[in-house]
């Protein structure tokens, strides 16, 4: 979370897109800017 | 209002002022967040699907509630509008629903169970997040900047308000267990 600080980003989490889309919509939901990218 | 805990339970008490300052910002933010529009298709409204494809918000308030989920990949993110928007805007709405719906008429004792908890600190954030978009809060935002009743100060006091009933909050609720 210290990156988020330092950096304005931070990655929290990895896998298929379709792990990732439910993980950023639930992140949505708590308020939180989520966004993801392929690697 | 500060919230403390009480034998498993959560409360605080509300005065008048505080009441209206809630009611009047969750019932704002249901003007922004306006329902969604769901597919005529009954398969596809059962799933929360879009009846269109979902267009990124132009108004700043309703972009930072509703965000974008690929920052350079618009087709993308379009497509995970079309799936999220629906549900995203349904959770914000009955967050503020359930907020309002709690507030003791005319101030008193407001007691909330651990979902309405949750409902509470979402709700709050997404006014926090509202309030401080419209106002453009920084880091570096300071109040005092401004003299006493001039309204940007007023609403910045509403701001800093907002944070700390949340801090509240959030010290009375203990973490579900996975």
């Amino acid at each position: 979370m210290l990156a988020v600080h330092h950096e304005g980003k931070a990655v929290v989490s990895n896998g298929t897109r379709e792990q990732m889309e439910a993980d950023v919509a639930r992140l949505h939901g708590k308020g939180l800017w989520a966004t993801l990218q392929q690697d | 209002m500060r919230f403390t805990r009480h034998r498993g339970k959560v409360r605080a008490d509300v005065d008048q002022v505080e009441v209206d300052v809630l009611e009047q910002l969750t019932g704002e933010l249901l003007g922004i967040v306006e329902e969604p529009r769901v597919d005529a298709d009954p398969l596809a409204a059962l799933v929360g699907l879009s009846a269109e494809p979902v267009v990124p918000p132009d108004d700043p308030v309703l972009a930072r509630l509703l965000p974008s989920a690929y920052r350079d990949d618009d087709a993308a993110a379009a497509e995970f509008r079309r799936y999220t928007d629906a549900d995203l805007r349904a959770r914000k709405r009955a967050n503020a629903v359930a907020v309002r719906r709690s507030l003791p008429d005319g101030g008193g004792r407001l007691e909330l169970d651990r979902d309405q908890c949750d409902q509470w600190l979402e709700c709050l954030n997404d006014l926090r997040l509202a309030l401080g978009t419209a106002l453009g809060v920084t880091e570096d935002t300071d109040p005092e900047e401004y003299d006493e009743g001039h309204p940007a100060r007023q609403a910045l006091e509403v701001y800093g308000w907002l944070g700390w009933v949340q801090e509240s909050l959030l010290s009375c609720v203990e973490p579900r267990v996975p």
